[in-house]
């Protein structure tokens, strides 16, 4: 009977374990979901477009950031010297969401702005369309097999090499990049001029355009600000995960605007709450439930929180205006 | 409503659906065609009616009843599925096509309500991921049960209808061969008949008590309700009719390619593309909705072939530069098409005739919010 | 009057082709010989079709487009559409009727997916067309009792074979590689597929061969290939600590990511991967240091270094052209082209029966790069010859052969 006792606490202690784990990896992988998310929501909330194309802009990051470190270790960057990293790192955080932005804000006056009064719909069809090109674009730029991302960050366990749990420097990078941004983005939207622009057309376009507020600037703004989000997330996710692929815009949106949806579309915590649960469902489903039902998972997860909570998790239930 | 204008428009129907009957027929042009573009339009043809039904059903949802569904595949592979399983030889059940046709539409239909049902109180873009994930749920459902659906294999071989005694005589007087898989001309009527019937239904509904209920809600749900529709029921009949023509033209496309495919061919992508069909012709247009799906799975399965035969015909790229592949550009191209042509049809193509007066008929607002519920 | 343009257009378009088509469509040209491949050009298979294409136009160019007194042309089509992004089931059937109708064409390379095989088989059958595939690996497609009931014959209306393949079935490299792992020590393992029909069926023949050799299996979980990262998985793993892990899948499957997965979670035992990651893009995706002298490769064949005679003068020529070891893909695409270069040679005659018998009576092959070989009565090659290799510096070294 003792030893029997003695097992099971023996057994106790490893699920205690891996369950850490897990909950350490889907955050991890959750914070990157959101990162992606918030482009998403911001750009809904503000023209409610669901922006199809905006997981391929993130692609088109990754592979910016895959090309900057090609050639930035041909010219002999050191990336093993750490200040050397945390530079070349901050150079790709500047580089990259610029890029992106540009790009989102580009997109937007070529193809959606023609559509700002057109049917709801018609705008979702012409960013499915983009998606199509950008991952063309993607196919030509770097091939149709996965890339290799070089494996910049140690992986190291902070915990000590012994640890039960697995906490690498890789892990605390993303944290460490994602979640300053995530608070920057809250401070802009909610602390300054620019940010009560955004918010006041969010809530009414017209009223805000008869206070003065140029919507036009606010939605190319939004534009950019998704874009350079999209591009912050790429360079982690490149960092992270190590592998690029001119498909993965597509599954990695998907995720992004299911949690968007998940909080609450349009709404900024609600993004990185959405972003979380999937990262944990994804998690804690591989881990307990069996890695192939995964995916199925996350959306039935999904279903069942709509059915219970119809405008998302920290969405609003706005009472209909008549 | 603009009721009057329909009987001048009547005919056209008419001459195209004769036309549709008598191509195969003429055999002469289909041969002139392969000739020249090597793809067998008869063949294709047949495709885009089933897709035709497909794109019809996801038009009472999305087009009529402004629910945004983006899971039509998942139904559509689910009456493929049911077909498959009623009728393949590793099954006991092997039972004829209508039946198959029937159980097919009906379980689809079914499984559209029982997801409807707790769902529909949910507003726009809520029940589009809720669909959306569905979707995704069933194709892994489809993947994972093995034992049930031989997972990515897919089921095979899906027989062809029995004949009825009495065609053998009016078919060889027509010069049509009575073997499915060697005559297209067989499951290009079928097809073209039960397209022909959805087409029906569905004008009849537009008109009917029913049909008017769906526009209702599409354009106030709040107005509509007040009076005296009752919102649950008309969604979740609209609901029950998309999926149930999404099951029935899995079924067609089960029987047609003798096999299921794979749980793949139902994915986010297929919903997708035939979202984008009915709103590039015009949500809510029956003419809008088929043309969309000529234009798309035309672009497709015709277009991209015979310009690619073109370019590799042509030898400009002897040397195999990757650049110079249609396949590297393919995707491109058609994002290109889908952008341009909602940049100059922003409504659609052939848009239907309440959505056209609305556009004329009140000013533009400041954000497309036309298509849903104020 | 703009609604009567369209009708107008198109009976005119009638009225012109009725005309056109009025003249008998012919044989086609006496002297030509055309030979056509169906892989799904788009979408998420591309990189791998884009070797197996490759390796195809090899095979012409140094015949220089000629055999058995015939000009050969060569078509490339694609079995996958744009909107789909992967193949389809409607463009395979199109792919097959096309082949069907045109008179020139004498042999149809494909498919790559087993799946799709399945549709385009009995289509070519009734019109004994000869179809050569260079990737599917389902055991049903040719041999009874190994796969589902009613294969292989529901493929072959006619009863006659038409259908042969270059690419061994999974039945050989599964067991293999079990051996090959018990050899080197290995106790406990841990089975991972990609849920497709080559790497489960793999997975699946390696799980039986361990059990049979006493290898403890600790589990077997199939991923989702369009899932982006594995790492709870890894780390499941990770508790059971296994000896080997065994990833039966391809490269695009995300073999790379799975490799990248066990060593960031801490999991640095031993992986072995089947002949679908024979590749440099393997590598490549993996990143070489994550497979550095812990990843052993199986592979139906011998290895490109390995090889003499005519093989070698393919593997010269392919890194000569694609600045790299051909793919494995690439070796069985220029292997099928070879065999239907040789199958047209054989029978001497434009006729789609004599090349299908002739290309079945092919023994001891030995113009490709696979070494000699032969076809058995239901198709399938003969080719036993297994090899092993190890990733070492970013390259695939040959360790040893196998089993006959």
């Amino acid at each position: 009977m003792t030893s029997l006792s003695f097992l099971a606490a023996a057994d106790a202690s490893g699920l205690w374990e891996t369950l850490g784990q897990y909950t350490l990896i889907g955050l991890t992988n959750g914070m990157l979901f959101a990162l992606i998310a918030l482009g998403y929501t911001m750009v809904y909330g503000i023209i409610e477009l669901i922006n199809f194309a905006h997981g391929d802009v993130f692609m088109l990051g990754s592979f910016l950031a895959l090309a900057m470190i090609n050639v930035m270790t041909g010219r002999d960057w050191d990336w093993s010297d750490p200040q050397m990293l945390w530079l070349g790192i901050g150079l790709l955080l500047l580089v990259v969401p610029l890029f992106c932005a540009a790009l989102n804000v580009t997109i937007d006056r070529v193809v959606y702005k023609p559509l700002r009064r057109a049917p709801k719909l018609a705008p979702l069809v012409s960013a499915i369309g983009v998606s199509f090109v950008l991952m063309n674009v993607g196919l030509l730029w770097g091939g149709a097999a996965d890339r290799h991302f070089p494996d910049l960050i140690s992986r190291q366990n902070l915990l000590g090499d012994d640890a039960a749990i697995g906490f690498t420097a890789k892990d605390l990078m993303v944290v460490a990049i994602t979640v300053p941004i995530m608070a920057a983005l809250t401070v802009f939207v909610k602390a300054t001029r620019l940010g009560k622009a955004m918010r006041a057309t969010a809530q009414d376009p017209v009223a805000a355009q008869l206070m003065g507020i140029n919507i036009d600037r606010v939605i190319a703004l939004t534009f950019a600000l998704g874009g350079a989000l999209a591009g912050a997330a790429a360079v982690v996710y490149g960092l992270y995960i190590n592998t690029v692929s001119y498909q993965m815009g597509f599954q990695n949106g998907l995720y992004a605007f299911t949690a968007a949806v998940l909080g609450g579309i349009g709404n900024i915590p609600g993004a990185v709450l959405g972003g979380l649960v999937i990262g944990l469902a994804r998690a804690f489903g591989s881990g307990y439930v069996g890695e192939r039902w995964t995916s199925a998972l996350v959306f039935v997860i999904l279903i069942a929180i709509l059915v219970f909570r119809p405008a998302g998790l920290l969405g609003a239930r706005t009472r209909e205006k008549v | 409503m603009s009721n009057t204008t329909a009987p001048k428009r009547f005919p056209m129907a008419w001459f195209y659906l004769a036309l549709l009957v008598a191509y195969p027929l003429l055999v002469y042009p289909e041969n002139a065609l392969f000739r020249l573009t090597e793809i067998s339009i008869g063949m294709q043809l047949t495709y885009i009616f089933i897709y035709a039904i497909l794109a019809l059903g996801l038009n009472v949802v999305v087009g009529y009843t402004g629910l945004l569904h983006l899971g039509i595949a998942a139904f559509f592979g689910i009456g493929a599925y049911i077909t498959g399983i009623l009728t393949v030889p590793a099954y006991p059940f092997q039972v004829g096509f209508i039946a198959a046709l029937v159980l097919s539409t009906a379980g689809a239909a079914l499984l559209g309500v029982l997801l409807g049902a707790p769902t529909l109180r949910l507003r726009g873009d809520y029940l589009a991921i809720v669909t959306l994930g569905f979707g995704e749920v069933t194709r892994f459902t489809l993947r994972n049960l093995e034992e049930i659906t031989a997972g990515t294999r897919g089921l095979n071989p899906v027989p062809p209808p029995q004949l009825p005694g009495v065609l053998a005589t009016p078919l060889s007087w027509l010069g049509i061969q009575p073997d499915w898989s060697l005559d297209y001309r067989l499951f290009y009527y079928l097809a073209l008949g039960l397209l022909v019937l959805v087409v029906v239904l569905l004008t009849n509904l537009e008109r009917s008590r029913l049909g008017r209920a769906w526009v209702a809600i599409r354009e106030d749900e709040l107005a509509a309700t007040c009076m005296g529709i009752n919102a649950a029921r008309v969604k979740l009949s609209a609901f029950a009719l998309g999926c149930g023509l999404a099951g029935m033209a899995g079924c067609l496309y089960a029987t047609t390619l003798t096999s299921t495919a794979g749980p793949d061919a139902f994915d986010f992508n297929r919903s997708i593309i035939m979202l984008c069909c009915i709103i590039l012709g015009g949500l809510g247009s029956l003419r809008g909705t088929l043309l969309g799906v000529v234009l798309l799975i035309g672009f497709d399965n015709v277009a991209a072939p015979v310009l690619d035969g073109l370019i590799q015909g042509a030898n400009i790229n002897p040397n195999g530069n990757p650049l110079l592949t249609f396949s590297n550009w393919k995707l491109l191209i058609f994002g290109v098409a889908l952008i341009v042509m909602m940049r100059f049809r922003p409504e659609g193509l052939l848009p239907s005739r309440v959505v056209e007066e609305e556009l004329v008929g009140y000013a533009p607002q400041p954000r497309g919010k036309l298509l849903r519920a104020r | 009057m703009s609604r009567f343009l369209p009708p107008i257009l198109l009976l005119s378009l009638l009225a012109i082709t009725t005309f056109a088509g009025w003249k008998d469509a012919g044989d086609g040209h006496p002297q030509l010989i055309k030979i056509v491949s169906s892989l799904p050009r788009t979408g998420s298979a591309k990189a791998q079709t884009d070797t197996i294409v490759n390796g195809i136009k090899i095979a012409m160019g140094e015949a220089d487009y000629k055999a058995g007194g015939f000009g050969i042309v060569y078509a490339d089509w694609d079995d996958a559409t744009a909107g789909a992004g992967q193949w389809t089931a409607e463009a395979e059937t199109a792919n097959a009727n096309r082949a069907v109708r045109d008179p020139d064409v004498m042999v149809y390379i494909g498919t790559y997916n087993s799946g799709a095989a399945k549709i385009s088989m009995p289509i070519l059958n009734k019109a004994d067309l000869l179809m050569v595939s260079p990737a599917n690996t389902w055991p049903g497609l040719t041999k009874p009792d190994k796969g589902d009931p009613g294969e292989p014959a529901i493929y072959r209306p006619t009863g006659r074979v038409n259908y042969v393949r270059v690419v061994p079935t999974d039945d050989l490299q599964g067991p293999l590689g079990a051996r090959w792992a018990q050899e080197m020590g290995v106790k406990r393992v841990y089975v991972l597929d990609d849920n497709e029909v080559y790497g489960k069926g793999i997975a699946t023949l390696f799980i039986e061969a361990c059990q049979d050799l006493g290898i403890e299996v600790l589990g077997h979980e199939s991923i989702d290939s369009k899932a982006q990262e594995f790492k709870p998985l890894m780390a499941t793993i990770k508790g059971d600590k296994p000896d080997l892990v065994y990833f039966g899948g391809t490269t695009q499957s995300k073999g790379g990511q799975i490799a990248k997965d066990m060593i960031a979670a801490g999991l640095d035992c031993k992986l072995m991967v089947p002949d679908a990651c024979y590749e440099e893009a393997f590598i490549q995706s993996a990143g070489a240091d994550n497979l550095n002298d812990r990843c052993y490769v199986t592979f139906g064949g011998l290895p490109p270094d390995k090889l003499v005679g005519p093989g070698k003068a393919f593997v010269d020529k392919y890194t000569e052209r694609f600045g790299g070891m051909p793919e494995v893909y690439a070796i069985y695409g220029y292997e099928a082209a070879k065999v239907a270069l040789e199958a047209i040679q054989l029978a001497g005659v434009k006729n789609r029966n004599a090349i299908r018998e002739a290309c079945l009576a092919i023994k001891d092959f030995n113009q490709g790069a696979l070494g000699t070989w032969s076809f058995d009565a239901n198709g399938d090659t003969t080719l036993t010859t297994i090899s092993g290799s190890i990733i070492r510096d970013g390259k695939f070294q040959f360790v040893k052969v196998l089993g006959h």
